[in-house]
């Protein structure tokens, strides 16, 4: 059987064991499996899917590809000239050892309670693993590489996108998984602490109006965001890193 | 008179290592490379070779004397000095295929001349139809071929090659430096190879130089007058290329035992 089969029977048992958990158990606060589907349902086919899902999937994208550029730009400079790793090297240690949830009320007073505030949040906390994995990836190039780009006159901005940026670049993609994950994981806890929309609100308003069952709902639509995230940043990876050895097309000796 | 294309003077280079102290690495080296003349350099192991063709290339600034490129001082890679590196593993851009890797090489040059170029040098290391792969899927012998068309492909005056052979089976190894020397002959450009193999340094040059151990001097000058075209049987099994062979490695032996003085060991 394949993996993509084998994943599915894995959450079929899973499913059944909720299910009949649920049902021996029956308890108010751990509803059934059925029953959190069909308010997952719900919640992607009625209004919320435009005040609250999408919105959030559009904070998660925006902060996430922010931390991106930024974390990759810098972590570049960063891990190419001595000098500005020496300079940046004690206020980076400081700034992504602040607790992000303790960002939130400071983004809230400066942007207030909506999605910019969750997007800053998203950027502080999603900046980090970019950064650090691209400075690694680039200050670990080899030094004949180097000199192969030096020799053939790739320097400046040539050097930075044509060598650098291919050479980190399975460096930069571990560090911007985790961001994708950092990302999704802080925009709910943004919305949750002070939002005024999106899915983690969504989440933590139906929990104090007792609606259990819609914020278990709310919990299985987050996990597929996470999950879709998740297939369609490995597509794009798979793409771009095509040329690693053994991934390309079939051809694998040794 | 014809002038060097490369010139060497008094080279002296220090690094500094990371505990903060400063090694010499050559203490005075000088030559000469005419043009189209083949030049190799031996000597022991940590001798300073790397550094020397570093300094040559521009690469690295060194800490005293000249480098001289036709005449002008080096401060940054010349155009028309290419290399070759010893691990063309990580020489070879992975993310590239063998074509667009020679590109690199022809950079400066307009797209369809470029192609052509591309194919012209591909072909005349044998690698023609192999443009579309990636370096991993081909063999050592065969990437450093690509590497070389790399470095030949913008017509270079000078070519210089650090133990580009060093990690090839002997086969491949003997083959790879017929590819090289059939390639030296058709074209004008100048070598400077560093190399461990005595016998490939005579087989190949018109002069081979001997370093001494760390701080680096050149120890003596060996003239090579085989006669060319030279072929591995041939050449390699006359009379005077046994005592040539015999002559450089009397002076590398010394070189190493003098190192063994000073050091107490040999790396
Ligand atoms: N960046 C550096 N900083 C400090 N020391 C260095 C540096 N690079 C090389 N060295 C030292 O300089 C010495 C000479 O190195 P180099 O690589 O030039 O020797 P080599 O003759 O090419 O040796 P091999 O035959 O093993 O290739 C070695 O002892 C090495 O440890
Ligand atoms: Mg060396």
């Amino acid at each position: 059987m394949s993996t993509v089969a084998l994943g599915w029977v894995g959450i079929l048992i899973l499913a059944a064991a909720w299910q009949i958990l649920a049902i021996l158990l029956h308890k108010s606060v751990f509803p059934t499996f059925v029953a959190a589907i069909a308010a997952a349902y719900h919640i992607v086919t009625g209004p919320a899917l435009r005040t609250d899902i999408l919105p959030s999937v559009e904070r998660t994208a925006v902060g996430f590809l922010i931390s991106s550029l930024l974390g990759v730009g810098v972590g570049m400079l960063v891990g190419h000239y001595r000098a500005v790793q020496q300079w940046t090297a004690t206020v980076i240690d400081f700034l992504r050892s602040l607790p992000t949830p303790l960002l939130v009320p400071v983004a809230i007073v400066v942007f207030g309670l909506n999605g910019k505030m969750v997007v800053a949040t998203i950027i502080s906390a999603a900046i980090w693993p970019v950064l650090i994995n691209t400075a690694n990836g680039t200050a670990e190039i080899e030094p004949t590489m180097m000199d192969t780009a030096n020799v053939f006159g790739l320097r400046g901005r040539k050097l930075f996108l044509k060598v650098i940026l291919p050479a980190a670049s399975p460096q930069i993609f571990a560090g911007l998984r985790i961001a994708l994950s950092v990302s999704l994981a802080i925009m709910v806890v943004a919305e949750i602490l002070g939002g005024s929309s999106g899915i983690g609100y969504y989440i933590s308003n139906a929990q104090q109006s007792f609606d259990i069952v819609g914020s278990y709902g709310g919990v299985i639509v987050l996990g597929l965001l996470g999950w879709v995230f998740d297939t369609l940043f490995l597509a794009f990876e798979r793409r771009l890193l095509s040329w690693q050895r053994g991934t390309v097309g079939g051809f694998i000796d040794g | 008179m014809v002038e060097p294309v490369l010139s060497v003077r008094n080279l002296q280079v220090s690094l500094r290592s990371r505990d903060g102290s400063v090694n010499q690495i050559t203490k005075d080296v000088s030559l000469d490379l005419m043009p189209h003349e083949f030049v190799s350099i031996v000597g022991p192991s940590g001798s300073g070779k790397t550094t020397l063709l570093r300094s040559a290339a521009g690469l690295r600034p060194p800490s005293g004397g000249q480098v001289l490129f036709e005449g002008t001082p080096v401060t940054d890679v010349p155009k028309g000095l290419s290399i070759v590196f010893q691990e063309y593993n990580k020489s070879l851009f992975p993310w590239l295929s063998v074509g667009k890797n020679v590109a690199v090489g022809a950079r400066e040059l307009p797209v369809d001349e470029k192609n052509q170029k591309v194919s012209e040098a591909l072909a005349h290391v044998g690698l023609k139809g192999f443009e579309n792969r990636y370096p991993w899927e081909l063999s050592g012998g065969m990437q450093q071929r690509a590497a070389l068309a790399r470095a030949m492909v913008s017509d270079p005056s000078i070519l210089l090659m650090d133990e580009p052979f060093a990690s090839v089976d002997a086969l491949t190894r003997n083959h790879l430096e017929d590819v090289v020397l059939a390639l030296w002959s058709e074209s004008k450009f100048a070598v400077l190879l560093v190399t461990h193999d005595v016998g490939e340094a005579i087989y190949l040059s018109d002069r081979v130089l001997v370093l001494s151990a760390r701080p680096s001097t050149v120890l003596a000058e060996v003239k090579i007058d085989l006669e060319r075209p030279r072929n591995q049987i041939g050449t390699r099994s006359q009379a005077r290329f046994a005592e040539l062979h015999a002559e450089v490695l009397e002076r590398v032996e010394a070189a190493g035992r003098l190192a063994v003085g000073i050091d107490g060991h040999v790396d």
